[in-house]
């Protein structure tokens, strides 16, 4: 399979395609307003928050930002092999892609366990509220990446995959990576 | 390209145990939250032009991240 050469310095292709650097914007704009909100609340309660903050294992934390980065590693490399026409390699790299995704779930998974059994629930205070909203949604986000992933795999195998649905769907894998380095600081590490 | 994202993978995991080392043994730094922030920009901009590869990308979609990011950690930087 030949692929058309894409600019990417034209404008309107930028790697992954406009309508999801556009949908990008969005969800860190999103995502952004939401952390400074968060920030805000907090200076009505600066205890409250910082005591609240230090109930959250930033071990757990910082595990589940190397398992997306190690994720968006793999995800970079199965794009590269799937441009070098290596699909069975690119398969491999994607099953490891989405191995660091659902290692991040799991984690996520007994976090989520471990708050609830001890009575942090969305309701608990207004940390744990914004704790479970933003948390959640990235969840979300990542499921939706992994279900996009596991059709990509499919399509690599039966070799009809596109190098722009391989882009786009590694753009917002990637994605998934940039909302959680937002939430990881601001939410787990300087309250 | 593999060999420059392997280092980027380990310069990336390396900033984030830094991170989370500097915020469970220093929290009386007074610039805590303002390294914290800045190595999480680092990152951040690691995965954007490495993994996402927009360093190829056309020169508004650069500025465009750059700024956002900037205006995001300043934000959070004046309000904490």
């Amino acid at each position: 399979m030949a692929f058309t050469e894409v600019n990417y310095k034209n404008l309107y292709y930028p790697p992954g395609g406009i309508l999801l650097w556009i949908l990008i914007f969005l969800e860190l704009i999103t995502f952004g307003i939401a952390l400074i909100a968060l920030v805000i609340t907090s200076k009505e309660s600066p205890e409250l928050f910082h005591q609240s903050r230090l109930t959250l294992n930033t071990t757990f934390g910082a595990l589940n930002t190397i398992f997306l980065l190690v994720s968006g590693f793999y995800m970079a490399t199965t794009v590269h092999e799937f441009k070098q026409h290596n699909n069975k390699k690119a398969s491999f790299y994607l099953k490891l892609t989405m191995l660091g995704g659902f290692l991040f779930l799991i984690l996520k998974g007994l976090e989520y366990y471990l708050k609830i059994n001890a009575g942090y629930t969305l309701g608990y205070n207004s940390f744990f509220t914004f704790y479970w909203l933003l948390t959640g949604f990235h969840v979300i986000h990542v499921m939706v990446g992994l279900v996009i992933l596991l059709f990509m795999r499919q399509s690599i195998k039966k070799e009809t995959a596109s190098l722009e649905d391989i882009e786009a769907s590694a753009t917002f894998w990637h994605l998934c990576d940039l909302i959680w380095l937002l939430l990881f600081p601001v939410l787990y590490l300087i309250l | 390209m593999v060999r420059k994202n392997i280092y980027t993978l380990g310069l990336l995991i390396i900033l984030t145990v830094s991170t989370a080392f500097i915020s469970n043994n220093f929290s009386d730094f007074s610039y805590l939250i303002f390294v914290i922030l800045a190595l999480s920009c680092v990152k951040f901009l690691l995965v954007v032009f490495n993994f996402m590869e927009l360093k190829k990308a056309n020169v508004f979609w650069k500025i465009s991240i750059v700024s956002f990011l900037i205006i995001f950690t300043i934000t959070i930087l004046l309000i904490t």
